[in-house]
């Protein structure tokens, strides 16, 4: 799909989610997916984003994206909020005390705590299908019961964007809330060239090449690594990214230490 | 070009590895990847498979079999693509028909040890319903039938006979013996098969056309937003082109306006073509989320009751019951009128006149009683003229409006 396509297709499901949910929120992680798919509300809100914007902190953030995470939220003005597992913290959880377990505790666990609190119907979140083969099975309007499982053995009918659009439903319903992908249709190539040609996406220095280093991926500080790249402006990582043969979250941990660990994550509630 | 190709057929067929294959061919896959395909297919002592690259579920894997659809995108000499696996179990068919309902394209694969089986008709005539005429069929695992050409031929008569029976254009149609594991008239030309003279699989694809008809301007109403205090409708321009000062007409309100404003997060457009997501400004009148908006010289009209085609993928369905149905942004409950046929989804075979009700797996032609709301004649705009039923907050079925306006 050209850009344009993809951009409008974005908006249509923003805006759908809207008008379907009572109580939407989305997930920020200052990445370039989801400073993408803000960027992309904004468009469909003609300007304010009208529901809070989560960073679930694990604190395990790099510095520079808590200081990129400040910055934008003041540019842009949303209600930025952020959700914390502040007993984990504080009982030490970390990567060593294994992966599965501490993605599940500080990320799913903090959102899923969150989430009750402030009784969300529907949770927009930027994945791709190209992402990740686990993420290539998912749908736009994708159900999560109240233990945040995704039924992948059951999905959804969901054809030409007629979504399945059920709202919140009390404890002990099948259904809790529903996960909306915005980008889902969109590559990693995508996201770049679109951030190159919007200019105003704010893209955390991060990306961009240091001593022949960069980071393709941004995930917590212990489980992320850069890659080897020189690419140092948005246009070399067009460019670095037409080229390519290695996988976008060749440097995420959390999706490779066994088989179907991604699934499992996803079965938890992981996103 | 940007191409929208789904895989159909039977299980076992060979979808999965004909799309790992391309996708392999085309060079589009990581190295990590095919590592990690490696690691797995070791891990589960099987022999490297091009499907593992599609099938990334665990059950998938241990049951090898796909269970949901999947869309990689890959790039031709030519063309963008995004091809859609689906799966080719009956109980998976509601997978198959969120796959197949963004097609362009469809690629019929039979395999040439078994030939036509239930599946294979099932899809084709759910597709037929769906409105996907261009389709290319592959005979696959020629590799197993020694790349002999009789039978080829053989599968070509009996897989003609089947869609000439669905009224496809067979004639038109290319039939392509190939080999997904071997590689054999995919991306390269077989040198098993120098008796066929046709294309390649990715070279038919390459040559496609997409022809769209011109279609009167439709706009769905979306949702009405209050930005910097103007009344914003936002939507999506379904077909035609939206242009300001346009005199139109939203139904089922029924509100006639002129268009003063096309806005976007950018700023003001003079027209809109389909495709886009805008908001439009209007100099008066309340109109509301599920309205469709048409040129009053060229008007959409409400109708209170349709006849349409669909498939049902719940338990069961009964006259007389009530239903939600969707059509664009619309949302209404319409009642189960009158039910004219009970048609078998594999054969398309009439099954019974005037059923009381119809049961999972089956499609039907059914006149729908509803509240006010604008659908399209399929065969006219096909944007709005495709419908989902839900009950109990679930998406049970899908069809088509063969006719608006309808008295009963």
């Amino acid at each position: 799909m050209g850009l344009k396509e993809l951009e409008n297709k974005s908006i249509y499901i923003i805006r759908e989610a809207y008008a379907e949910f009572e109580n939407p929120a989305i997930l920020w992680s200052m990445g370039k997916d989801s400073t993408t798919a803000l960027w992309l509300c904004r468009k469909a809100f003609l300007g304010e984003i009208p529901f809070p914007v989560i960073h679930i902190d694990t604190g395990y953030k790099f510095k520079q994206m808590y200081e990129f995470r400040d910055r934008i939220a003041e540019e842009w003005g949303f209600d930025l909020v952020i959700a914390k597992n502040e007993e984990a913290m504080k009982t030490g959880m970390g990567p060593e005390k294994g992966k599965l377990e501490c993605c599940t505790a500080l990320k799913t666990e903090a959102l899923m705590n969150y989430l009750d609190t402030h009784r969300f119907d529907a949770l927009f979140l930027a994945i791709r299908r190209d992402e990740h083969g686990i993420r290539a099975k998912e749908r736009v309007f994708s159900p999560r019961d109240e233990e945040f499982r995704w039924n992948y053995r059951d999905q959804p009918l969901e054809m030409w964007d007629q979504y399945q659009t059920q709202g919140r439903s009390e404890k002990g319903a099948v259904q809790h809330h529903t996960r909306v992908h915005p980008i889902l249709h969109w590559r990693e190539l995508d996201v770049w060239e679109y951030i190159k040609q919007e200019k105003d996406i704010p893209v955390n220095p991060m990306y961009f090449a240091n001593n022949g280093k960069r980071y393709r991926s941004l995930g917590c500080e212990p489980c992320t690594s850069p890659i080897d790249s020189t690419a140092e402006t948005i246009d070399e990582i067009v460019e670095e990214l037409k080229m390519t043969k290695v996988a976008e979250r060749s440097g995420r941990a959390q999706d490779k230490e066994k088989a179907f660990m991604m699934q499992k994550l996803r079965a938890l509630g992981y996103m | 070009m940007n191409v929208n190709v789904v895989l159909v057929g039977h299980v076992d067929h060979g979808k999965s590895t004909l799309i790992g294959r391309l996708l392999y061919d085309s060079e589009s896959i990581k190295d990590e990847r095919v590592e990690e395909i490696q690691k797995l297919a070791e891990e589960y002592k099987r022999k490297f498979e091009f499907a593992y690259f599609l099938d990334s579920f665990e059950d998938e894997l241990k049951e090898e079999r796909t269970i949901d659809t999947v869309s990689l995108m890959f790039k031709s000499k030519k063309n963008y693509y995004t091809i859609t696996d689906v799966p080719g179990h009956k109980e998976f068919i509601k997978n198959m028909l969120t796959g197949a309902s963004h097609a362009d394209v469809a690629v019929l694969v039979v395999s040439a040890e078994e030939g036509v089986q239930e599946q294979t008709r099932r899809h084709m005539f759910l597709l037929k319903m769906l409105g996907i005429k261009q389709v290319f069929v592959v005979v696959n695992k020629m590799d197993i039938e020694d790349y002999k050409k009789e039978r080829f031929e053989e599968e070509k008569e009996q897989i003609s006979k089947l869609l000439d029976s669905f009224d496809y254009a067979t004639g038109e149609m290319l039939f392509i013996p190939v080999s997904a594991v071997e590689g054999d008239n995919i991306y390269k030309y077989s040198e098993q098969m120098k008796w066929y003279d046709g294309p390649t699989l990715i070279d038919a694809l390459d040559g496609v056309t997409l022809k769209g008809k011109e279609k009167p301007l439709r706009f769905a109403v979306q949702d009405i937003y209050k930005v910097e205090n103007e009344e914003t409708i936002v939507g999506r321009v379904e077909s035609g082109i939206l242009r300001r000062a346009d005199n139109v007409i939203f139904e089922p309100s029924g509100v006639k306006a002129k268009v003063e404003k096309i806005k976007v997060f950018e700023g003001e457009w003079a027209e809109a073509k389909a495709g886009a997501s805008i908001g439009i400004i209007i100099n008066g009148g309340v109109v509301k989320r599920g309205d469709v908006l048409g040129l009053l010289e060229k008007p959409p009209k409400p109708t209170n009751a349709f006849l349409g085609e669909a498939v049902l993928l719940d338990k069961n369905l009964k006259k007389g019951e009530v239903v939600e149905i969707r059509c664009g942004t619309a949302k209404v409950s319409g009642e189960i009128k009158e039910i004219r046929e009970r048609i078998d989804s594999e054969t398309g075979a009439v099954l019974e006149s005037n059923p009381e009700e119809i049961n999972e797996h089956d499609a039907a032609t059914i006149v729908f009683a509803t509240e006010p709301l604008v659908v399209e004649e399929f065969a006219e705009i096909p944007e709005l003229g495709r419908f989902v039923l839900v009950k109990a907050n679930k998406n049970i079925g899908a069809g088509v409006v063969l006719q608006t306006n309808f008295s009963f």
